[in-house]
C-alpha cells in the first residue's frame, strides 16, 4: 500500500474512533457539563461535574481526555470536509492545513491543561 | 510515465445549495453540520479546562452559566444525539451480523447501540459524577 495511501486510511480510522466517542461519551459530557449543572437538574447538586470528574483523578482525567480529544479530532476532521462540499472546495488544501492545525493545538492543549490540574497522574494510584 | 489522463474529466457544478433539492441530501448535510456543534463544544469545553487549569474556576463556571453557552450547549446536545442515533443505525447497515439464516437489521443495530448509550452514560453519572 502506498505510504499516501496508508496514512489516509490510518487519519479516516482515527476519524471513525472519534466518531463513536462522540456519539457515546460526549453527550453525557455535555448534558452534565453545559446543561445540568447551569440549570440544576440531576444529577448535579453544589459541586460543578468538572471538579467531580478530576477528583476521579485517574479515571476522571482519562474520561474527559479521551472524549474532548477524540470528539475535537472527529468534529474538525469532518466540519472541514462539509465545508468542502457547500462551495469552498478550491480551499481544501488550506481547509485541511487550519484543521489539522486546530485538532494538534487542541489536543495537546488538553493534555497539558489537564496533567496542569492533576500534576501526578502518571504516578500509580 | 505522463500524469495525463487520456480524456478529459467532466465534473457537474453543485452550488453551495445543492444538498437543499432532494430530502435524502438534505438528511445528509444536517448529519454533516453535527460536526460543527461537537467541534465547538470541544473548543469551549478546552477553553474552560484551560480556566480550571490555571485556578480561575470561578470564571470557568461563570461562563457556563451565560444564557448564550446554556442555549448553545441544548443545541449541542440535540445535534450531537442526532449524531449518535444516525452513526448507531449506519453501523448496522454497513457491518450487519450474520446469525445462522438471519442478517441484523440496521434498526436493531440503533436499538441495541441506544441501550448502549444509555448504560455507559449512567456509569459516567455513577462513577465519575455521584460517587
Amino acid at each position: 500500500m502506498p505510504q499516501v495511501a496508508r496514512l489516509h486510511a490510518i487519519l479516516w480510522g482515527v476519524f471513525s474512533m472519534g466518531g463513536f466517542i462522540a456519539a457515546f461519551l460526549l453527550p453525557v459530557l455535555i448534558y452534565l457539563v453545559g446543561i445540568a449543572y447551569p440549570l440544576g437538574l440531576w444529577p448535579v447538586s453544589g459541586t460543578d461535574p468538572t471538579t467531580l470528574i478530576l477528583d476521579h483523578h485517574h479515571l476522571g482525567t482519562l474520561f474527559l481526555f479521551v472524549t474532548v480529544a477524540g470528539s475535537l479530532y472527529h468534529g474538525i476532521f469532518r466540519f472541514q470536509s462539509t465545508l468542502t462540499e457547500i462551495g469552498l472546495a478550491r480551499a481544501k488544501r488550506a481547509l485541511e492545513a487550519i484543521g489539522y492545525l486546530i485538532i494538534i493545538i487542541g489536543i495537546l492543549a488538553t493534555a497539558v491543561y489537564l496533567l496542569q490540574y492533576n500534576p501526578s497522574f502518571f504516578s500509580l494510584p | 510515465m505522463s500524469k495525463e489522463k487520456p480524456f478529459p474529466e467532466y465534473r457537474r457544478k453543485l452550488g453551495p445549495g445543492w444538498w437543499l433539492s432532494n430530502r435524502h441530501f438534505t438528511q445528509y448535510m444536517i448529519r454533516e453540520w453535527t460536526s460543527f456543534f461537537v467541534a465547538v463544544f470541544s473548543l469551549i469545553y478546552i477553553y474552560e479546562l484551560s480556566l480550571f487549569a490555571s485556578g480561575a474556576k470561578a470564571d470557568a463556571l461563570n461562563l457556563l452559566k451565560s444564557p448564550g453557552i446554556i442555549a448553545f450547549n441544548v443545541l449541542a446536545l440535540l445535534f450531537t444525539s442526532y449524531h449518535a442515533l444516525t452513526w448507531f443505525y449506519l453501523i448496522g447497515k454497513i457491518q450487519p451480523i450474520k446469525m445462522g439464516r438471519t442478517t441484523s437489521k440496521p434498526w436493531q443495530a440503533l436499538l441495541v447501540n441506544i441501550v448502549l448509550l444509555l448504560i455507559i452514560s449512567y456509569a459516567v453519572i455513577e462513577i465519575l459524577v455521584l460517587r
